[in-house]
């Protein structure tokens, strides 16, 4: 019986190879295809090949590895203490069977994010190379002092960056093992009841069950809560200095900064806002108004300029053509803003002609 | 006193052959998978502007209701959730009931779209959208159905512009955002938001995708596709894994302004249910919505926990106030077979005898 098991075993491991082999020629082909400029030039933070390949396989691939070794652990099986057997299980692969779900969990692209911080800060300290002393603490003096000061910024935070993203992972390694006891008391309730666990997905379920609600109870905690903000505040300090530095670069450069095309969006949206405005319905009601009321005033200015003259004497043809222009700019004020601007462009430029 | 499992050594390896042989089968079959098609229910544009489409969408028939209604969906994903696939369409469902129905398309921002603020996509964007359904269909105010995030922005809209609204739904819409088993606010409230956008600019997609799997980080990032191997030789099953995968990772980023004011002004200070949100110049009283208002939302769902929908019933103004929950999840109660059966037609009921 245990020969058979063994050979059933090793067709098993023979056929599981060459699964994994065609999803891997399967996926490198397709991260080929998605990567048609190979490499990119930031060392690939997201999209690579690679990263592509073990993204997508890695939650198969966990669980294929996880259902082999509850083969190999003797799991269910006999009368041994099934308590010792998961366990053992659970031990062979790590004590954390399916580590990628949480390890992963800031993300790969925070990874990416440390790893390309780090890289920069050391192309940026390669000035200092071979230097055996404190560059993060030492005082900064002489031309380069802005330099070092921010230097030394940065150093600080990518050093609050790993310190509070380590914080975090270990909230995350806590959610791992609680969701482990979890799973075990799951088991043990069944053991008063007649129900039984089947299969290894069965268990897989379970388990996940128990991760979940282990993790669930951490991630609503007042210290998870902590910990992921001071983990995302960090990051951004990082990058705010980063860009800080990376601004200073392109001024020298005479490049357009980020914070400039910024600024100049926020102006723009905020013209677009005016100028809307200007145009809303009820902005023209008011100017309409404004157009009756002056309108009122100066025909009641005209009657009082002319005393002994009838009220009913027609008004001078230069007066006519004002009532009309404005009567026309009422009915245009209702055109969209773009129109609006041409015409007083129009205008303005005949105002050139005739000086 | 039983053990738990009953693992018989012969129904393993049968269990894991099964899963290698699925596995190693199903790489043939999605090498030849197309790319995955929404429903697209026939729909014509009757107003764009900047990134926004406002689409009106097209039944077999001539709508019998009187009144159309504009679905405002949430500004992160699309709102293709709500027609999905053919036989899982919220809209072709309303549609089949005799509603004149409307899509807000949001579209994809930009750098350009920076600045873009709550004012912007309310009392702008939402409004215009508003004026020109109302003209096309030639009323004076319309239903809206605002869907998660979109019923947020439906209730500051409806206690803002009450006479261009006849009849308010709200879907899965946060209302209380603090309510204690609220995970994306207990994990936004200590991040220095201000900072997070001013490095960020515009908050991009796969961030955002990524802060949501890590709600349920096993389940979400592993399970599921540990669950994809069982449906790999059907077609038709596998299609509509693919085509749910599209809809979730293909989403636009967000605009960094209306980001911030978001999260600040909703999740960290939870002004909603205060009375002190401003939206512009225009203070949001929910005490100001004296419509009829539908509140449906699901029972399991992880994203907005059902107690902070329900707490639009204490708030809400109207005397004509209906809830209906829903026996699901965040997205179950758009694609699910249940939602197909219960949710559009309790909406129609619920409108016909408003109309």
């Amino acid at each position: 019986m245990s020969d058979q098991a063994s050979d059933l075993l090793k067709d098993y491991q023979a056929m599981a190879q060459q699964s994994w082999d065609a999803w891997t020629h399967y996926l490198q082909q397709h991260a080929s295809m998605a990567q048609p400029f190979g490499q990119t030039a930031w060392g690939a933070p997201f999209g690579a090949g690679e990263d592509v390949l073990t993204r997508s396989m890695a939650a198969m691939k966990g669980y294929g590895e996880w259902l082999q070794g509850a083969v190999g652990s003797g799991l269910g099986q006999g009368t041994g203490d099934w308590q010792q057997s998961l366990q053992q299980l659970f031990a062979s692969l790590g004590g954390q069977p399916f580590a990628h779900a949480f390890a992963s969990i800031d993300s790969e692209a925070a990874r990416s994010f440390t790893q390309m911080w780090q890289a920069w800060l050391q192309a940026g300290q390669s000035g200092l190379a071979g230097a055996h002393f404190d560059v993060e603490h030492m005082a900064a003096f002489g031309f380069t002092r802005e330099r070092q000061l921010q230097q030394q910024a940065l150093a600080a935070a990518m050093q609050a960056y790993l310190e509070s993203a380590g914080k975090y992972q270990a909230l995350i390694q806590r959610a791992n093992t609680e969701g482990f006891e979890r799973l075990q008391a799951k088991l043990t309730e069944l053991t008063n009841s007649q129900r039984q666990v089947d299969s290894l997905k069965a268990l897989y379920d379970l388990w996940v069950d128990g991760a979940e609600e282990a993790y669930a109870q951490i991630a609503l905690s007042e210290e998870f809560r902590r910990a992921y903000g001071d983990m995302v505040n960090a990051q951004s300090r990082v990058r705010e200095l980063k860009q800080q530095m990376l601004d200073a670069a392109c001024r020298e450069l005479g490049m357009p900064t980020r914070g400039e095309v910024s600024a100049l969006g926020k102006r723009l949206q905020e013209l677009r806002r005016e100028v809307r405005a200007g145009t809303s319905p009820a902005a023209s009601e008011e100017i309409t108004a404004l157009r009756a009321e002056v309108a009122a005033l100066k025909r009641e200015l005209a009657g009082k300029a002319a005393p002994g003259k009838p009220a009913t004497k027609k008004p001078a043809p230069r007066s006519s053509k004002r009532a009309e222009t404005e009567k026309e700019a009422v009915v245009r004020r209702a055109k969209p803003a773009a129109a609006v601007v041409a015409r007083k462009s129009v205008v303005r430029g005949a105002t050139r002609t005739r000086k | 006193m039983f053990p738990p499992f009953r693992l018989d050594p012969a129904a393993l390896l049968g269990e894991i052959s099964a899963f290698q042989r699925k596995l190693s089968a199903g790489v043939g079959n999605l090498a030849h998978q197309p790319e995955p098609e929404y429903a697209n229910t026939p729909r014509e544009a009757v107003y764009r502007e900047d990134k926004l489409t406002l689409w009106h969408m097209k039944g077999q028939g001539k709508p019998t209701a009187k009144t159309p209604t504009l679905v405002v969906y949430a500004l992160v994903n699309t709102v293709w959730m709500t027609d999905l696939q053919a036989d899982r369409s919220l809209v072709r469902n309303l549609l089949e009931q005799g509603e004149d129905i409307y899509l807000l398309d949001w579209g994809y921002p930009d750098g350009a779209d920076r600045w873009l603020t709550l004012d912007d996509y309310i009392n702008g964007y939402l409004d215009r959208c508003v004026d020109a359904v109302r003209k096309a269909a030639g009323v004076d105010a319309v239903n809206l159905l605002g869907i998660c995030q979109g019923g947020t922005f439906s209730l500051c809209y409806a206690a803002t512009h009450g006479d261009k609204v006849k009849n308010l739904i709200t879907m899965v819409t946060p209302v209380d955002f603090q309510t204690p088993d609220n995970m994306l606010s207990a994990w936004a409230r200590e991040v220095d938001v201000d900072r997070f956008v001013e490095t960020m600019g515009n908050i991009p997609a796969e961030l955002l995708n990524w802060v949501y799997l890590t709600l349920k980080p096993v389940r979400l990032n592993q399970q599921k596709y540990v669950g994809l191997v069982d449906i790999l030789d059907n077609p038709k099953e596998l299609q509509n894994f693919l085509r749910m995968e599209r809809w979730i990772f293909d989403s636009p980023d967000q605009a960094g302004e209306a980001f911030r004011e978001f999260i600040k002004e909703f999740y960290q200070h939870n002004k909603l249910i205060k009375g002190e949100v401003m939206i512009g110049d225009k203070p949001v009283d929910l005490g100001m919505i004296t419509h009829p208002v539908l509140n449906i939302f699901a029972e399991q769902d992880h994203l907005v926990p059902p107690d902070a929908s329900r707490a639009l019933g204490r708030h809400v103004g109207t005397t004509d106030y209906t809830q209906l929950a829903f026996k699901g999840g965040h997205i179950g109660i758009y694609v699910s077979s249940r939602a197909q059966r219960e949710v559009p037609p309790a909406i129609h009921q619920w409108l016909s005898t408003r109309n």
